[in-house]
C-alpha cells in the first residue's frame, strides 16, 4: 500500500502539470460558477441580513438554537440514514446477480429501475397510491381472491411507505453505480483465492467487498443526498406533519411566507450539514480507491447461469421482486391513464378517452405537434443535449479529479458536488436573480434551461466516472506515453475506452434526472419552454388526473426504450 | 471502435441542437405596444385562462401581451421584489387577499380604481386603497364522494365524528395555499380555541398532503371519501367528466372565502394598457376565468354555464384580516406543527 501511494504521488505529477488536464476541467468549472455558486452566494448572503438591515450572525444562532429546527433536522438525517441503508440493502444483492449471473430479464431489470427517476415526485406518489393505496390494485386483488371485506394492506400514511418509496427511487442509483463498478473488477483475485479453497462468502467479504466500496460509498451519498432534500414523498405517504424534513421549512419560508432571509438562514444550516457529509465521504473514496488492473478489453466477464435450484430460486424471487417493486406503482399510473368516469354517477371504466384527449389538444404554437407531442420533443431534446453536455464536462473534471494525493483537488471535486448538497427551492430562489438582472428572449431562457440541467446532473456523472477512472492504472496511460503517445493522445485512446461503462450508465442518469426536472425549467423558461413534466403538473392542478397519468405511460414508454438501448449499448460493448 | 462511438455521441449532439434551434425563431412584431403580465403558473398553462383571454384582449386593443408564469401568490412577490431595480412586469396577476397587507407594505403596486368595480359585489373590494383587485375568488369547502357517504357532514364539528376515522384528505399548511386555508377557517370560526378542532380532528384524518394536487388526486382515487378543496370544485366533474359523483358541502358556520386579486405595477411604463387590461380581466375575462380556473367570477353580470349551479354557494363567507394572518402566521403555524406532530 506505502509503495502503491508514493508511486501514485510521483507519476500523478504527470497529469497535474500537463496543461491538457488544467484545460480540460476549466470551463467545467466556470459554468458552475456562474450558474450555480454566484447565485446561491446572492441567496445565502441574505441570511446574514437582520431585521433591522444590519449585518449579522444572530439569524443563523437563532436558527440553530431553536429545538424546532433541531428537531427536523435530527429527524431529516434519519430517515435520510434509513432509506440510503434500505436502498443500499435492494441495490447491492441487485447488483451481485446482475454481475454474476447472466439470466433472462437482466437487462430489462436495468433499464426500467431507471424509469422512476424521470417522474415527477407527485405522480411517484399517485402511483404509490393506486398500487399499493386502501382501494388500490393490490388491495382490490387481494380482496378479491380471499373475499375479505377490509383492505389486507396496511402499508400507505407510515413510516414504512416513506422509506418504501425512497428505496423505490434510489434503489437504481445503487444498482447501477455499484454493477457498472463491480463489472469491471478483474476476476482473477477471486479465481487465484477459490482455488486456494476459500468459500464464495469468504471471497465476496475479504476480495469483493473491499473494492467495490468506492461504488457504494458514492452511491450512499448520492442517496442520501436525495432523500435528504425530499418532501413531497414524505408528507403524503408518511401522514402529515409527524415527518417534517428542513426542505419542508426552507419551501414554506421561501415560497408560502415570503421570510427570504429565515429560508437562506435555513438552507445554510442544511448545507452545512450536507457539505460535511459530502467531505467525509470524498475523504473516505480517497482512502479506500484501489488501482486495478483492468482487462475488460482482452477478457470477457464469466457470467453463468444459475445452475443450483438454489441459485435459481435467489434470482428468480429477485427478478420477480423488483418487477413488482418498481413496476406495481408505474403499472398503477398506466392503469388510471385507462380510467375514465363513464357514466353520470362517475364510475370508472377502460377508456382511451385520456389519450385522444392529449394528442386532440389544438397544436402548439409552431409547431405540427399537439402541445403533448410537442413537450415531448422538447423534453428528449433538453435531455439529450444535457447528457451530452454533462457527459462531456463530468468528463473532462474526472479526468483532472483522478489524482487524489493533491489537496487542491479534493477541493475542487466538493466544489462539483455542490449542486447535489443544496436544497432547489433555493437552487431555484438563485435562479430567480438570474432571470431578473438578465433579459432575453426565449433562446437565452432555453439556453439557461439546458445549463441548469447541466449543472444539475453532472454530479451523477462525475459520481460514476471518477471511482471508475481512479481504478485505472496509472502505468497504463505511463505505458501509452512512454511509447510516444502526446497526453491528449492516451486521453483519447487509452483513457476513454476504459470508462465507457461509467459513461454509459452517467449519460443514462443524466438523461433520466434532466427528463424529470421541473424546478430550474419552470423558474428559468418563464412558460415559454413546456417539458413534459411541467404538462403534468398544470393537468393534476386542472383536475386532470387521468391525463397527467396517459402523459405518465408516454413519458415511461419513451424512457423504457431509451434505457433499453442505453442496455444494448452496454451489451455490445461487454460481449 | 471507441472513434466510432464518438462520432455518435457528437453527431446526436448536434443533431439534437440543431433541430432544437430551428424552434428558436421568435416572431416579434415591432411597433407594436407590449405589455408584459406576470401570472401564477397554473394561469399561463395550457388548461388556464392565459390563452383564452390573451388572444381576445390582443384583437381588441392591438396590444400584444406577454403573459410570464412566474410561481405562485408568494413567488410573484418575492419576484417583483428582486427586479425592484431592473422592472419588467406591468401586470400582475395572483395575489390573494391574504398577502395585501405584505403587498401593501412592498409597494410595489400602484392603486386604479377600475370602472368595472362597480359591478362587484362590496364584500369583495378586500383592498380599500385598490392596490388589489379582485378578479375571481372562491370558498373552500369539503368535497365529498356521494359512491361512499349517503348523510356528508353539515359542519366543522360534525367532521369530528368517529365515524370518520381516517375518511378526511387535508393539506399541509406550510406548503399549501388550501391547507392554510382550512387553517384560518379553524381560526375564523372558534377563535382562541382553534387548536381543540385540531386536536379532535387527527383520528379521522388518513393523510395531510403537501399540496391541493396530491390531496386531490388520493381522495379521486378511492382512498379516503372526504377532502378540503372548494365548493366550486364538483363542477369540474360537471363539465369536463359529466358526472355528478363528487359533491361540495356548505357548512352551517360558512365557509373560508379566498379572493384573488391583480395589480398594476408601480414602475410600468405602460400604465394606459395596463388600466385597458385591468378592465378586460374584469368584465370580458370573467366567463373564461371563472370556466377555466374553476372559480366564482366577480363580475355580478358574468353568463355562467349550468354545471355552476352544482357549487352550491356558502351563506355566509368567512374572512380573516390580512394584517392579523401577517402578523400571527408563523405562530399560527408553529402551534399547528406542535398538535399536530404528536
Amino acid at each position: 500500500m506505502r509503495t502503491e501511494r508514493r508511486v501514485t504521488h510521483r507519476s500523478g505529477t504527470i497529469f497535474d502539470t500537463s496543461r491538457f488536464y488544467r484545460m480540460l476541467s476549466t470551463p467545467a468549472m466556470l459554468l458552475l460558477t456562474f450558474l450555480f455558486i454566484v447565485p446561491l452566494l446572492i441567496t445565502l448572503s441574505k441570511a446574514f441580513i437582520s431585521t433591522e438591515g444590519t449585518l449579522s450572525f444572530g439569524r443563523i444562532f437563532e436558527m440553530m438554537r431553536d429545538p424546532y429546527t433541531q428537531r427536523i433536522l435530527r429527524f431529516t438525517l434519519f430517515q435520510a440514514l434509513i432509506s440510503t441503508i434500505v436502498s443500499l440493502a435492494i441495490g447491492i444483492p441487485g447488483a451481485y446477480l446482475l454481475v454474476t449471473y447472466s439470466f433472462r430479464g437482466k437487462h430489462i431489470i436495468r433499464a426500467i429501475s431507471m424509469i422512476p427517476f424521470v417522474l415527477p415526485s407527485i405522480l411517484v406518489v399517485l402511483g404509490f397510491v393506486i398500487f399499493y393505496g386502501n382501494n388500490g390494485i393490490l388491495n382490490s386483488v387481494l380482496k378479491q381472491v380471499f373475499n375479505l371485506s377490509e383492505p389486507p394492506i396496511r402499508l400507505l400514511y407510515t413510516f414504512t411507505a416513506v422509506i418504501l418509496a425512497h428505496a423505490f427511487y434510489n434503489f437504481p442509483i445503487a444498482l447501477g453505480l455499484i454493477s457498472s463498478f463491480w463489472e469491471q473488477l478483474p476476476q482473477r483475485y477471486n479465481q487465484a483465492a477459490m482455488t486456494l479453497g476459500a468459500k464464495k462468502w469468504t471471497v465476496f467479504r475479504t476480495i469483493t467487498l473491499p473494492r467495490i466500496i468506492p461504488a457504494i460509498l458514492s452511491a450512499s451519498t448520492l442517496i442520501f443526498l436525495f432523500c435528504f432534500s425530499s418532501f413531497a414523498i414524505l408528507l403524503v405517504l408518511g401522514g402529515g406533519p409527524k415527518f417534517t424534513t428542513i426542505e419542508v421549512e426552507i419551501y414554506r419560508r421561501a415560497r408560502m411566507s415570503l421570510d427570504i432571509e429565515g429560508a437562506a438562514a435555513l438552507s445554510l444550516l442544511s448545507i452545512f450539514v450536507t457539505i460535511t457529509l459530502v467531505a467525509i465521504h470524498l475523504w473516505l473514496q480517497r482512502l479506500m480507491i484501489r488501482q486495478e488492473d483492468v482487462e475488460q478489453i482482452q477478457e470477457q466477464r464469466l457470467e453463468r447461469k444459475p445452475h443450483t435450484i438454489f441459485g435459481k430460486f435467489i434470482v428468480g424471487a429477485y427478478v420477480i421482486f423488483s418487477i413488482f417493486f418498481v413496476l406495481g406503482p408505474l403499472a398503477g399510473i398506466v392503469y388510471r391513464s385507462f380510467q375514465i368516469p363513464v357514466s353520470r354517477s362517475g364510475d370508472l371504466a377502460f377508456s382511451f378517452d385520456a389519450y385522444r384527449q392529449l394528442f386532440g389538444f389544438k397544436q402548439a404554437p409552431g409547431s405540427f405537434l399537439s402541445i403533448a407531442g410537442s413537450a415531448l420533443v422538447t423534453s428528449i431534446t433538453i435531455a439529450a443535449i444535457t447528457a451530452a453536455i454533462s457527459l462531456i464536462i463530468g468528463t473532462m473534471l474526472g479526468a483532472r479529479l483522478r489524482t487524489r494525493d493533491k489537496q487542491g483537488n479534493s477541493s475542487l471535486e466538493l466544489y462539483a458536488m455542490l449542486p447535489m448538497a443544496v436544497s432547489s427551492v433555493i437552487v431555484g430562489l438563485g435562479y430567480y436573480i438570474i432571470t431578473s438582472t438578465l433579459s432575453g428572449g426565449d433562446t437565452l431562457g432555453r439556453t439557461l434551461v439546458i445549463l441548469a440541467h447541466v449543472v444539475i446532473t453532472t454530479p451523477f456523472v462525475l459520481r460514476s466516472i471518477v471511482p471508475e477512472y481512479r481504478k485505472i492504472p496509472i502505468s497504463y496511460s505511463q505505458a501509452s506515453l512512454t511509447l510516444g503517445a502526446t497526453v491528449s493522445q492516451t486521453f483519447w485512446h487509452v483513457e476513454l475506452p476504459l470508462l465507457r461503462p461509467a459513461l454509459i450508465t452517467g449519460a443514462a442518469f443524466a438523461f433520466a434526472l434532466s427528463m424529470g426536472e421541473i424546478n430550474a425549467t419552470l423558474v428559468l423558461a418563464d412558460a415559454s419552454i413546456v417539458t413534459v413534466p411541467i404538462i403534468m403538473y398544470r393537468l393534476i392542478g386542472s383536475y386532470n388526473f387521468a391525463g397527467a397519468c396517459a402523459l405518465g405511460t408516454i413519458l415511461i414508454a419513451c424512457c423504457a426504450i431509451v434505457f433499453l438501448t442505453t442496455e444494448s449499448l452496454r451489451r455490445s460493448h461487454n460481449g | 471502435m471507441k472513434r466510432h462511438s464518438l462520432v455518435l455521441v457528437l453527431a446526436v449532439f448536434v443533431c439534437s441542437s440543431l433541430l432544437y434551434a430551428g424552434g428558436l425563431y421568435e416572431t416579434t412584431e415591432n411597433g407594436k405596444q407590449t405589455l408584459t403580465v406576470y401570472a401564477y403558473d397554473s394561469f399561463v398553462s395550457e388548461w388556464g385562462p392565459g390563452p383564452l383571454i390573451i388572444p381576445k384582449f390582443e384583437e381588441k386593443t392591438g396590444i400584444s401581451v406577454n403573459l410570464i408564469s412566474a410561481g405562485n401568490g408568494g413567488e410573484l412577490l418575492n419576484r417583483l421584489e428582486f427586479e425592484r431595480h431592473n422592472p419588467k412586469a406591468d401586470v400582475i396577476i395572483g395575489i390573494s387577499h391574504e398577502l395585501l397587507h405584505e403587498t401593501l407594505a412592498s409597494q410595489l403596486l400602484e392603486p386604479y380604481q377600475a370602472s368595472a368595480l362597480s359591478h362587484i359585489p362590496a364584500w369583495l373590494h378586500f383592498d380599500p386603497t385598490y392596490h388589489l383587485l379582485p378578479f375571481n375568488y372562491g370558498n373552500y369547502a369539503f368535497v365529498y364522494d356521494s359512491h361512499a357517504i349517503q348523510n356528508p357532514p353539515t359542519s366543522l364539528d360534525d367532521l369530528l365524528d368517529s365515524q370518520w376515522r381516517r375518511s378526511i384528505i387535508l393539506m399541509d399548511p406550510r406548503t399549501s395555499s388550501v391547507g392554510m386555508g382550512l387553517l384560518e377557517w379553524t381560526i375564523a370560526y372558534y377563535g382562541d380555541s382553534y387548536l381543540n378542532w385540531w386536536e379532535s380532528i387527527k383520528p379521522n384524518v388518513l393523510t395531510i398532503a403537501d399540496g391541493w394536487s396530491s390531496g386531490y388526486g388520493l381522495f379521486t382515487q378511492g382512498e379516503a371519501p372526504l377532502v378540503i378543496s372548494y365548493t366550486t370544485s364538483p363542477v369540474y366533474h360537471v363539465l369536463y367528466e359529466d358526472s355528478t359523483r363528487y359533491a361540495a358541502q356548505v357548512f352551517e358556520e360558512g365557509n373560508l372565502a379566498v379572493i384573488e386579486g391583480a395589480g398594476i405595477v408601480a414602475s410600468s411604463q405602460n400604465k394606459e394598457a395596463a388600466r385597458l387590461f385591468m378592465e378586460f380581466l374584469l368584465t370580458e375575462a370573467q366567463t373564461d376565468i371563472a370556466l377555466a380556473n374553476i372559480m366564482y367570477p366577480v363580475n355580478t353580470s358574468t353568463i355562467l354555464p349550468d354545471a355552476f349551479t352544482y357549487a352550491p354557494k356558502p351563506e355566509k363567507s368567512l374572512m380573516l384580516p390580512s394584517e392579523l394572518i401577517a402578523e400571527n402566521r408563523e405562530q399560527w403555524l408553529r402551534e399547528w406543527v406542535e398538535v399536530m406532530s404528536q
